[in-house]
C-alpha cells in the first residue's frame, strides 16, 4: 500500500471511529415527541399586563410617599396606560417635581391641579423583558418542582416573548395541572376588604349591582374583585374545578386597591391537611419585612374590624377576620380547596410570581402509542428503500455497486455520528430524511459511475477513465450539493420541531454524501488500481 | 447493463413548444379546479396550523363507523367537525378530528372544545358510562405510579422516595405492555412478571377502555398567520438563493431556465397535491423546499453538461438546438438513473411509511418525475429561446472557459 493510500485510509477510520464513538451510546440522540409521546406548548407572555402591574406598583409608592411629604388629598388613579393624580396644590408643586425625579423611567406632564405620568418606551421594554425572563424562570422552577423528566423550556420569538415547554412522557391527567402551573401568574396579594363593603366580605351577586349600590362609581383607592365559587361533593368535601368551563363566581367583593403584603415577601409554603377538620390548606411564613406589614394589616383588621382578603392573580381566595395583631408572619388558609389545589398553590408561591399571565399559542399532545406505530412504519419504509437501492446498484453496477454500498454505508456512521454528535433529536420527518438523504447520495456514485461508463465507451483506459469520471463530475455533484444544502439550511432556519429535525438530518447527509462520493468511492477505486497495475476492464 | 445500448439521438428540442403548452396548460387547468384565489371554498386543504384549530386523532378498539362518530360529535354540540377515517391496523378503527377556530376565538374557548370532543368520544365508548374507574389504557404512567405509591399493594418498606424507587420499573413495563397492544383488551396481556399484588390492583382500579386519543392538538388562530408568512419566506428566499448560486456558477440564461423549471414542478407538485385531497402542514411545506433542492440538483447535471460541450471544438459552429439536443441525450442514462433512486425511496415512504409520512412524500414523489421532465423539456428549451431572442450562446462559450 503507498503512502497516499495509506493516509486516505487512517482518515476514512479515523473519521468513521470518531462518528462511531459519537453516535453510541444511542442514549445521546433524543427522540423527538412525535415518536416519544408527550406535550409540547407554545405559549407567549402577556407583556401589556407587566406594564400594568407597574403601573399599579407606583401608584401605592407613591401615594404614600405623597402622603409623607404633606399632600394627603392626593388622588391617584391608573387610568388605561397612565397614572393620572389630582388634588395638589399649586405651592406643593416644587416639592412633588423633586419627589418624581426618584420615579425614574416616567414622564411626567403637569396640569394645574395635578399631573399624568407615563412610561418611557424604554423603561416599557425592560419590565417586558424583565417580565419574558422572569416567566422563563419561574416556568422552569415550577416544572422541575412538580417532577417531569427531561423537560425542555427555551424562549423563542422575535421579541424573546415566546416560551416553548416540551415535556415528553406527560399524560392527560397531568396535562391540565401543569396548563394550570404554566398559565397563572401566581402573585398573591393581601389587602384589606374595604370599610365602604356593605356585604361584610360576602361579595354582591354580579359586578352591576355592586355598581348600581355605589351609583356607577367605586370610591377612591377601592376595586371590585371576584370570589370563585367552590363545588361540594355530598361529603362537603371540594370538587376540583371542571376543566374547560368558565369559573362560577360566588360573589364580587370590594377591596382596598393598597397592596400590604405581596408574595414576594413569602419564605415558605407547604400544603398540609387541616388536623381537626380533614380540609386541605396552605401554611405559608412570612420574612421579616412581611411579617411586621402583616401584622400592620392585622392589627388595623382587628381594631376596625374588618377583613383581609387573601388575593391570588386577582382573584379572593380568602378572607379572614382578626382578633388581635398577628406577628410572628406565620399564615394558614383553609377551607376552599382539593389537595392537588393546595400542592399546586404551594408551588406557585415558592417558586414566585410571574410579573405577567400567558397566552397558550399552540398546544400539542401525542400518546406514545401513534408515537410507536410511527418508528414502526417510519423505519420499515425507510428499510425497504434502502434495501431497493442496494440490489439495484449490485445489480446494475456490479462490483463498483459494492463500492458504493461501502460509501453509503459510510454515509450513514458520518450521518449518525454528526447527528449525535450535537444531540440532534430525532423526529418522524427525520426519518424520512434520513432514507431520502440516502437516495440523494447514491445519486452521486451513479454521476460518476456513468461518466466512467462513457469514458470506457470513448476508449480510454481503466485508470484514465476513472480519472477523468471523478474529475469532470466533481463540480456537477458540488453544485448539485449546494443547491440542496440551500433548501436544507432555510427549512433549519424557518422550522421549528419536526421539521427542524428534518432540516437537521438532510444537511448533515448532503454534507456527508459530498465527503463519501468523492472521497472515499475515489480511494476504494486508486486502492484497487494500485492493487492490480495493469487492470484491463472494470466491472461496473 | 445499461439503460440505452447505444447513444440515444432523441430530437427532444423539437417538441419544446408541445412540452411548454402541454405542461403549462396543465398546471393552469390544475389551478382552475382548485380555485385557490375563493378562499375557503378553494379546494386547498391547510392543517390547522395554518388556520388555527384542533387536531385530534382517536383510535376505537374494534369497529365503528365514520358516520356514527359524526352524530355523536354533533350530538356532542360540535357541529363543525372534520372527520377522517384511517384504516391502518386491523381490528381497530381510526379517526381524525379536525374542528377549524373561529375568529376571535381565544383558548377558553378552544380548551371547552375540547372538553365537548372527549366527553362525546367516552360517550360512545358503552363500558365507560356504567364504569367509572380510569382507564388504564389511556392514564399516564405518573397517575399509575401515584396510586401505586399512595395504595402500597406490594407493603414495600420506607418512604415515599423508596416506594417511587420500587415502583417505578413496574410501571415501565406496564406501559411498554399497553404499547405493544395498544390499545390492551384484556388484563392477561399485562406482563407476566407482574407481581400478583400490583396486577391485582390494576384490574381491581382500572377498566380497559376501548378509546385511545393519539393526538391533540390545538392551534390558536392567532399564531397560524404567522406560519403561513415563516412558509412563504423560506420558500421565497430558498428560490432567491439558488437563482443567485446557479447566476454565479452558470450564466443569465441557465439561471433563468433553472428558476423556471423549478417554479414549473413547484406548481405542478402543489396542483396534484391539492388535486388528490392531500392536506398542508408545516412538514409538507419542508418537503416542497426539498423538491426544490431535488429538482435544481437534477436540472445542473444537463446544464453542467450543455456548458461541458459548449467549449468542445465539435461544438464551435454548432447550432445552440443541436449542442442541447445532444448533451440531454449523453446524460439521459444518469438523469433517468438518479431521479430512480430518489423514486424507490419516496415511494416506499409513500406506500409503506403511515399516513403521517404519505403527505409529506407526495410532493417528493411528483416532484422527482416533474423535476426529470423538467430538466429535458422546460429548463433547456428557455435556454435554447434565450439564446435565439437574446443570443447568449457566445456567453455561455466564455464562461465555461473560466472552468
Amino acid at each position: 500500500m503507498t503512502k497516499r493510500s495509506l493516509w486516505r485510509l487512517t482518515v476514512t477510520l479515523l473519521i468513521c471511529g470518531m462518528c462511531a464513538y459519537f453516535f453510541i451510546p444511542f442514549a445521546k440522540v433524543r427522540l423527538g415527541l412525535d415518536l416519544q409521546g408527550g406535550v409540547h406548548f407554545e405559549l407567549e407572555v402577556q407583556g401589556n399586563e407587566a406594564l400594568e402591574a407597574d403601573l399599579r406598583d407606583t401608584r401605592d409608592r407613591l401615594q404614600d410617599r405623597l402622603r409623607e411629604k404633606g399632600c394627603p388629598d392626593a388622588v391617584l388613579k391608573v387610568d388605561q396606560n397612565q397614572l393620572r393624580a389630582e388634588g395638589i396644590p399649586e405651592d406643593q408643586r416644587p416639592t412633588v417635581e423633586k419627589l418624581l425625579q426618584t420615579f425614574y423611567g416616567y414622564d411626567t406632564t403637569f396640569s394645574p391641579t395635578g399631573f399624568v405620568l407615563t412610561q418611557k418606551a424604554a423603561y416599557q421594554k425592560s419590565l417586558k423583558d424583565d417580565a419574558n425572563k422572569r416567566a422563563l424562570q419561574i416556568i422552569e422552577n415550577r416544572i422541575n418542582q412538580f417532577g417531569v423528566a427531561e423537560p425542555e423550556i427555551t424562549a423563542t420569538g422575535a421579541e424573546g416573548n415566546r416560551i416553548v415547554v416540551e415535556l415528553p412522557g406527560v399524560g392527560d391527567t397531568e396535562r391540565e395541572r401543569i396548563k394550570g402551573l404554566l398559565t397563572t401568574p401566581g402573585r398573591l396579594e393581601q389587602r384589606m376588604v374595604a370599610k365602604q363593603d356593605p356585604t361584610q366580605g360576602r361579595g354582591f351577586p354580579t359586578r352591576e349591582k355592586a355598581l348600581e349600590f355605589f351609583k356607577g362609581q367605586l370610591p377612591n383607592g377601592t376595586e371590585l374583585l371576584p370570589d370563585p365559587l367552590t363545588e361540594r361533593g355530598a361529603n362537603g368535601e371540594v370538587l376540583p374545578q371542571v376543566q374547560g368551563q368558565p369559573e362560577k363566581i360566588k360573589g364580587w367583593v370590594l377591596v382596598e386597591e393598597k397592596v400590604y403584603v405581596d408574595g414576594a415577601d413569602i419564605t415558605r409554603a407547604d400544603p398540609s391537611v387541616d388536623s381537626q377538620t380533614d380540609q386541605p390548606q396552605i401554611n405559608y411564613t412570612l420574612n421579616k419585612k412581611g411579617a411586621d406589614d402583616f401584622a400592620t394589616l392585622s392589627g388595623i383588621a382587628a381594631d376596625e374590624q374588618r377583613l383581609i382578603a387573601i388575593v391570588l392573580d386577582r382573584k379572593i381566595v380568602s378572607t379572614l377576620s382578626c382578633r388581635e395583631k398577628i406577628l410572628g408572619g406565620s399564615v394558614r388558609i383553609t377551607g376552599h380547596f382539593t389537595k392537588a389545589d393546595t400542592e399546586d398553590f404551594a408551588l406557585k408561591l415558592k417558586s414566585g410570581a410571574m410579573r405577567a399571565s400567558m397566552k397558550f399559542l399552540e398546544e400539542r399532545a401525542m400518546g406514545p402509542s401513534l408515537g410507536a406505530d410511527s418508528i414502526h412504519s417510519g423505519v420499515r419504509a425507510a428499510l425497504i428503500g434502502f434495501i431497493t437501492i442496494i440490489v439495484f446498484m449490485v445489480f446494475y453496477y456490479k462490483l463498483s455497486g459494492v463500492n458504493a454500498i461501502v460509501a453509503l454505508t459510510v454515509n450513514m456512521i458520518v450521518m449518525l455520528g454528526l447527528m449525535g454528535s450535537f444531540h440532534a433529536v430525532i423526529t418522524l420527518p427525520g426519518i424520512a430524511g434520513f432514507a431520502l438523504t440516502i437516495g440523494m447520495a447514491v445519486d452521486a456514485n451513479i454521476l460518476i459511475f456513468e461518466r466512467i461508463r462513457e469514458e470506457l465507451g470513448n476508449g480510454k483506459s481503466v485508470a484514465g477513465a476513472i480519472q477523468l469520471g471523478f474529475d469532470k463530475v466533481f463540480w456537477t455533484i458540488v453544485d448539485s450539493h449546494v443547491t440542496q444544502l440551500f433548501a436544507a439550511m432555510l427549512l433549519f432556519i424557518f422550522g421549528t420541531g419536526p421539521v427542524k429535525g428534518f432540516a437537521v438530518t438532510l444537511t448533515v447527509g448532503v454534507c456527508a454524501s459530498l465527503f463519501t462520493s468523492i472521497y472515499i468511492s475515489r480511494f476504494i477505486y486508486d486502492w484497487i488500481l494500485e492493487r492490480h497495475p495493469g487492470i484491463k476492464t472494470l466491472s461496473i | 447493463m445499461k439503460v440505452f445500448e447505444h447513444l440515444p439521438h432523441i430530437d427532444f428540442m423539437k417538441y419544446k413548444g408541445v412540452a411548454l403548452a402541454v405542461s403549462w396548460g396543465l398546471i393552469i387547468l390544475c389551478f382552475l379546479w382548485i380555485h385557490p384565489w375563493k378562499g375557503a371554498n378553494s379546494h386547498v386543504k391547510l392543517g390547522m396550523q395554518f388556520t388555527g384549530g384542533i387536531d385530534m386523532m382517536v383510535a376505537f378498539k374494534g369497529d365503528v363507523h365514520q358516520d356514527d362518530l359524526r352524530t355523536a360529535l354533533y350530538n356532542g354540540g360540535v357541529r363543525d367537525a372534520g372527520v377522517v377515517a384511517y384504516t391502518d391496523k386491523p381490528g381497530t378503527s381510526m379517526f381524525s378530528i379536525k374542528v377549524k377556530a373561529r375568529k376571535g376565538q381565544d383558548e377558553k374557548d378552544s380548551s371547552a372544545q375540547i372538553k365537548q370532543i372527549t366527553d362525546a368520544l367516552k360517550h360512545m365508548d358503552a363500558a365507560a358510562a356504567s364504569d367509572h374507574r380510569l382507564d388504564l389504557n389511556t392514564e399516564s404512567a405518573g397517575v399509575i405510579l401515584d396510586s401505586w405509591i399512595k395504595a402500597n399493594p406490594m407493603g414495600l418498606p420506607g418512604d415515599e422516595t423508596a416506594l417511587r424507587m420500587g415502583y417505578e420499573p413496574w410501571v415501565t413495563k406496564v406501559t411498554k405492555a399497553r404499547e405493544q397492544f395498544s390499545p390492551m383488551t384484556d388484563y392477561s396481556q399485562l406482563p407476566q412478571d407482574l407481581p400478583p399484588q400490583l396486577r391485582a390492583s390494576l384490574v381491581k382500579d382500572y377498566r380497559l377502555g376501548t378509546l385511545s386519543i393519539l393526538k391533540n392538538e390545538s392551534f390558536s388562530p392567532s399564531i397560524s398567520g404567522e406560519w403561513t408568512w415563516k412558509t412563504l419566506q423560506a420558500v421565497f428566499w430558498a428560490m432567491g438563493a439558488i437563482l443567485v448560486y446557479v447566476l454565479f456558477r452558470f450564466t443569465l440564461s441557465f439561471s433563468v431556465g433553472g428558476i423556471v423549471a423549478l417554479i414549473h414542478d413547484i406548481l405542478m407538485a402543489l396542483g396534484l397535491f391539492c388535486f388528490f385531497g392531500f392536506e398542508f402542514s408545516v412538514p409538507v411545506v419542508a418537503s416542497f423546499l426539498i423538491l426544490m433542492g431535488y429538482s435544481m440538483a437534477d436540472t445542473i447535471v444537463v446544464f453542467d453538461r450543455i456548458r461541458e460541450n459548449s467549449h468542445k471544438p465539435e461544438y464551435r459552429r454548432v447550432d445552440i438546438t443541436k449542442l442541447v439536443n445532444d448533451s440531454i441525450n449523453q446524460t439521459l442514462s444518469r438523469t433517468i438513473l438518479t431521479s430512480l433512486s430518489v423514486l424507490f425511496v419516496a415511494f416506499c415512504l409513500f406506500a409503506w411509511g403511515g399516513h403521517a409520512l404519505r403527505d409529506l412524500s407526495f410532493p417528493i414523489f411528483v416532484g422527482v418525475i416533474t423535476g426529470t421532465y423538467s430538466s429535458i423539456f422546460i429548463a433547456s428549451p428557455v435556454v435554447v429561446y434565450w439564446d435565439h431572442w437574446f443570443g447568449g450562446a457566445e456567453k455561455i462559450k466564455q464562461h465555461a472557459h473560466s472552468h
